[in-house]
C-alpha cells in the first residue's frame, strides 16, 4: 500500500459509515418517540417511572438479571413468545422510550419478563399499568425498615374479598392475618397477605398467566402466595425452588434479612414454608433493595395496546396495519 | 540466535545483510522489552483470574445454589465480571502487548517513549480493576460488554490514549517506505478503538440515545470491539507469524489489500443481527445480516491467503508452537465466522437468538480465534524479550491440546445446547423449564470443557512466570514442539 492518507482515510471512512448507518440514521427513525395518547390527551403510554422503580431498575442492572431475563417479546410470525403468554402482542420501540438502561436482553435461561407485572392478581395490577409512577412516588419510603404506614389514599385496592385468608392457604408461621396489616406499603410492593387471589380451591385465579392451567405454563402452587403478586416475588427470589423445583434461578438471599420477631410479625415478612422457613420466633423480611427490585418487576407491563402493533387480543386497538418501525 | 525459527531462512534477505539486519531487530526487540513485558505479565494475571471466574461462573449455571448467598458472588454479578475481565485484563493487554512489539519491528525502529507504554499499561490496570470491583460491588451499569462504571471507563480510556498516542508517534518515526499488511491492522486497531469507545459511551452515558437503540448502540459497540479492535490485532498478528515462522513472503498482497478493505467496511456492519426479530426497524437487522455474510469475502481472501502461503510448509507445525497456534487461530477465524453466518440467518436466529449459541459465537471469536493467535505470537516473542528459549516442549504441547479441545468442546457443547433449547423454546407445548432443562447436561460439559481450559492456563501461566523469572533455556535453537529430524523438514 503506498501513502499513508488513502488508508488513514480509509480507516476513518469505513468506521464513520457504519457509525452514522448504525447509530445516528436508527436515531433519526426511532430516537425521538413521544409517549401514545388518546384524542382527549389521557391514556398516556408508557410514562416515565422514578422512585423506587428507578432504584428497583439499578438493583437489576446490578445484579446482572438481564443474563437470564429478556423483555422483549417477539412478533408472533417470528417466534412463539405469544404463545407462552408472556405477552399478547410483540414490543415495539415505544415501549422502551423512557427505560434506562433498556434491559432488552439476549438470553433466556429464565423467562421472558417484558410483562411479568401483568400478571399480577388483578387487585394488584390495577394500580399498576399507567398510574404507577405516580401512586409510587407519593409516600416516601424509609430505608426498609418495615413500618407499617398507613395506606395511601386512593392507591389502595379494595378490601379483598371475603375468600381472604382461606382454608386453601395454610398459613405459615410468618403469615399474618390480613386483619393485622391493612396493606402497609405502597401498593406496588404490597406484600399482600395471602388475600384476595386464593379461591377455596387453591389453584389458579391469577390474570394472565397461569388460566390455562396446563403444563407448559407455572402453574400455582397451593400453599404459595398468589402468582406474580408482590409477596409470590419475594418469596420466588428468596427461595426460587420452593416455588418451581425445576428453577435454574440461583437464590437472591442477600436482599433478605432474617431477625427476630420483637412484638407482631412483620408484615413484610415473607412466607416461606419447608426448610425454608425461619426458626420459630424470627422471621425474613426484605431489605429496601428487594422491595425495590419487586416494585420494578411489577411495573413491567406492555399489556397496554400500541397503534403502530397489532395485539393478539382482538378487544384491543384497532388492527390496523403497521407503519412503524419494526415491522 | 536466529530469528526466523525452524527453516534458518530469511525471506529475500541475502546472507550478508541478514546478520547487519538480525542484530538491529535484536537492538529493537531489546527496546520492546519492559513496556511489553508489563502488558503480558498483567494480561497473564488477568487470564488467570478471569478463568477462576469462568469456572465459577460455568459451574453455578447448573448448580444455581453454589455460593448465593453472598452479594459479589451471585451469578448475575460474577458473569459480567469474568467477561470484563477478560475482555479488557486479558484480551486487550495481551494484544496490545504483542501490537506494541510488532509495530517496533515493523517501523524498524527502538522503541521510543517507553513511559508512555508503562502509564498506560499501569492505567489500564487500575481501570480494570477498579471496573472489576465495580461489578462485583454492585455497580454494574447494567449495558453488556460497557459493566464497567463511569469512574472506571474514564480511566481505561486515559490508558488508551497513552497507547494509541505513541502507537501513531511511533509510527511517525518509522524507517523504510513499505507499510506491511500487518501495519494496516494495527494501525486500524490502534485508532478504532478510542472512537469506538468514546462513541459508546457517549451514546449511552454521556449523551443517552433513546429506549431501544441503547441496546442497538450496545451491540454495535460490543461487535465492533471484536471485530475492528480484537480481530484486527489477531490478523495483523498472523500475518506477521505465519509467513516470518515458515520463512516465505505473503502469498498475495493483492488478496491481502482486498481483505483488508472488504474486513473493515462489513465487519463493521454486523452486530444488529443479535437483535434479530426484536423491537427495531427491520433494516437495521437486515443490514447486519447481509454485512455478515458479506464478511465471508475477507474471511475467504485472508484464509486464502494463508493456505497458499502455508502451502507446502503444513508439516512445520509439527515443530513450532508459535506456528501451531497461530494456524489453529487463523483457522477459527474462518469457523467463527461460518457459525456467525449460520445463527444470523433469520430462519436459524429465531432458534438461538436467546440461547447459549451466542457465547459459543463469543467464545470462537475472542478465545478460538484471538486467543490463540495471541498465544502463538507470545510464545514467539517472549524469548526475545528475555533472552532465553521456553523450557519444556512438553507443556507447550500440553497447552497447545488442552486449549485446543477444551475450546473446540466447549464451543460445540454451547452450540448444541443452544440449538436444542432454542427449539424446544419454539415449541410451546414444552414449559420453558423444560427448554432449560434439556440445556444443562450440555452445560455440565461446558463445564468439563472449562477445566481443560483452566489446566492449560494455568500451564502456561507456569512456563511463562519460569520465563520471566529468567529459568528458560539458553539455547540458540528456539524450544520446538518435536525434535526436528534432521533434514526431513527442509526440503519440500
Amino acid at each position: 500500500m503506498k501513502g499513508l492518507a488513502p488508508l488513514f482515510l480509509g480507516i476513518f471512512g469505513t468506521f464513520a459509515f457504519s457509525w452514522l448507518g448504525l447509530t445516528v440514521v436508527p436515531n433519526w427513525q426511532i430516537g425521538h418517540l413521544n409517549p401514545q395518547s388518546d384524542e382527549e390527551g389521557t391514556d398516556i403510554y408508557p410514562q416515565p417511572q422514578s422512585g423506587m422503580f428507578e432504584r428497583g431498575a439499578r438493583v437489576y442492572a446490578a445484579n446482572g438479571c438481564i443474563y437470564c431475563h429478556s423483555q422483549q417479546v417477539r412478533a408472533d410470525y417470528a417466534a412463539d413468545d405469544i404463545e407462552r403468554k408472556w405477552g399478547e402482542r410483540r414490543s415495539a420501540p415505544r415501549d422502551y422510550i423512557f427505560e434506562r438502561p433498556v434491559f432488552l436482553g439476549k438470553m433466556r435461561m429464565g423467562q421472558d419478563i417484558a410483562n411479568v407485572g401483568a400478571r399480577a392478581p388483578a387487585e394488584q395490577e390495577s394500580p399498576l399499568p399507567v398510574g404507577a409512577a405516580t401512586s409510587a412516588t407519593s409516600p416516601p419510603q424509609q430505608g426498609g425498615a418495615p413500618v407499617p404506614s398507613p395506606a395511601p389514599p386512593g392507591a389502595s385496592p379494595s378490601p379483598p374479598p371475603p375468600s381472604a385468608g382461606s382454608p386453601a392457604l395454610p398459613s405459615s408461621p410468618a403469615t399474618s392475618p390480613p386483619a393485622r396489616s391493612p396493606n402497609p406499603n405502597a401498593p406496588p410492593v404490597s406484600p399482600s397477605p395471602p388475600a384476595a387471589a386464593a379461591t377455596p380451591g387453591g389453584t389458579t385465579s391469577v390474570s394472565s398467566g397461569a388460566s390455562a392451567g396446563g403444563a407448559p405454563w407455572p402453574v400455582q402452587t397451593s400453599g404459595e402466595p398468589p402468582m406474580y403478586s408482590a409477596a409470590w416475588h419475594h418469596v420466588h427470589l428468596f427461595s426460587p425452588r420452593s416455588i418451581n423445583i425445576d428453577s435454574d434461578m440461583p437464590s437472591y438471599r442477600f436482599l433478605y434479612r432474617a431477625r427476630r420477631i420483637s412484638d407482631a410479625p412483620s408484615a413484610d415478612a415473607l412466607q416461606l414454608t419447608g426448610s425454608d422457613a425461619p426458626p420459630e420466633g424470627w422471621e425474613v423480611v426484605p431489605t429496601f433493595d428487594a422491595k425495590c427490585l419487586v416494585a420494578y418487576l411489577m411495573s413491567l407491563n406492555q399489556s397496554h395496546p400500541l397503534k403502530e402493533v397489532r395485539s393478539a387480543a382482538p378487544a384491543a386497538a384497532s388492527p390496523a396495519p403497521s407503519p412503524a418501525p419494526g415491522k | 540466535m536466529n530469528a526466523t525459527g525452524i527453516p534458518l531462512k530469511e525471506p529475500e534477505i541475502s546472507a550478508v545483510a541478514g546478520d547487519t539486519e538480525q542484530l538491529e531487530r535484536a537492538y529493537i526487540d531489546a527496546s520492546t522489552r519492559v513496556p511489553v513485558l508489563m502488558f503480558y505479565a498483567s494480561a497473564m494475571a488477568w487470564l488467570i483470574l478471569g478463568t477462576l471466574l469462568a469456572g465459577f461462573v460455568s459451574w453455578k449455571l447448573h448448580s444455581p445454589d453454589l455460593l448465593s448467598d453472598i452479594s459479589f458472588l451471585t451469578w448475575g454479578r460474577v458473569r459480567p465480571a469474568h467477561m470484563n475481565v477478560m475482555v479488557y485484563g486479558w484480551a486487550s493487554m495481551a494484544g496490545m502487548g504483542t501490537a506494541i512489539w510488532l509495530m517496533a519491528r515493523l517501523c524498524r525502529t527502538v522503541l521510543r517513549f517507553p513511559l508512555l507504554l508503562v502509564a498506560g499499561a499501569c492505567f489500564w490496570n487500575l481501570g480494570v480493576l477498579l471496573g472489576v470491583g465495580g461489578i462485583l460491588l454492585g455497580d454494574s451499569t447494567g449495558y453488556q460488554w460497557l459493566e464497567f462504571p463511569g469512574y472506571a471507563a474514564i480511566i481505561l480510556f486515559v490508558a488508551y490514549t497513552l497507547v494509541a498516542s505513541w502507537a501513531v508517534l511511533m509510527f511517525r518515526y518509522r524507517r523504510g517506505d513499505q507499510i506491511y499488511i500487518t501495519q494496516w491492522y494495527l494501525l486500524g486497531a490502534f485508532l478504532w478503538f478510542p472512537w469506538l469507545y468514546a462513541a459508546g459511551q457517549l451514546m449511552l452515558f454521556v449523551v443517552p440515545v433513546q429506549g431501544v437503540l441503547q441496546s442497538a448502540v450496545g451491540w454495535w459497540y460490543a461487535n465492533n470491539l471484536l471485530f475492528l479492535w480484537f480481530g484486527a490485532i489477531a490478523l495483523g498478528t498472523a500475518y506477521y507469524m505465519i509467513p516470518k515462522v515458515i520463512g516465505r513472503p505473503v502469498y498475495s498482497y493483492h488478496l491481502a489489500t482486498i481483505g483488508f478493505w472488504s474486513y473493515a467496511l462489513f465487519s463493521s456492519w454486523t452486530g444488529m443481527q443479535r437483535l434479530v426479530d426484536g423491537p427495531f426497524p427491520a433494516w437495521m437487522i437486515t443490514a447486519s445480516i447481509a454485512a455478515t455474510i458479506l464478511m465471508m469475502i475477507p474471511v475467504a481472501t485472508v484464509g486464502l491467503n494463508h493456505h497458499m502461503t502455508m502451502q507446502g510448509y503444513f508439516p512445520l507445525m509439527r515443530y513450532s508452537p508459535t506456528l501451531r497456534f497461530t494456524v489453529f487461530g487463523a483457522m477459527s477465524y474462518t469457523v467463527f465466522s461460518i457459525v456467525g453466518v449460520l445463527i444470523s440467518l433469520r430462519s436459524v436466529a429465531r432458534y438461538v437468538s436467546f440461547t447459549q449459541a451466542s457465547i459459543a459465537y463469543s467464545h470462537l471469536g475472542l478465545y478460538a480465534f484471538f486467543t490463540m493467535v495471541i498465544f502463538g505470537s507470545m510464545y514467539y516473542i517472549v524469548p526475545r524479550l528475555v533472552g532465553r528459549e521456553w523450557r519444556y516442549a512438553s507443556l507447550i504441547k500440553l497447552h497447545f491440546w488442552a486449549s485446543a479441545y477444551g475450546i473446540g468442546l466447549m464451543t460445540l457443547m454451547l452450540l448444541a445446547s443452544g440449538f436444542l433449547q432454542g427449539a424446544d423454546m419454539q415449541n410451546p407445548t414444552l414449559a420453558f423449564s423444560e427448554s432449560v432443562e434439556t440445556a444443562l447436561p450440555y452445560l455440565r460439559g461446558r463445564s468439563l470443557a472449562g477445566i481443560l481450559l483452566t489446566a492449560s492456563h494455568f500451564i502456561f501461566a507456569y512456563h511463562f512466570g519460569l520465563m520471566l523469572l529468567g529459568l528458560g533455556r539458553t539455547s540458540t535453537v528456539p524450544t520446538f514442539l518435536n525434535p526436528v529430524e534432521a533434514e526431513a523438514s527442509g526440503g519440500h
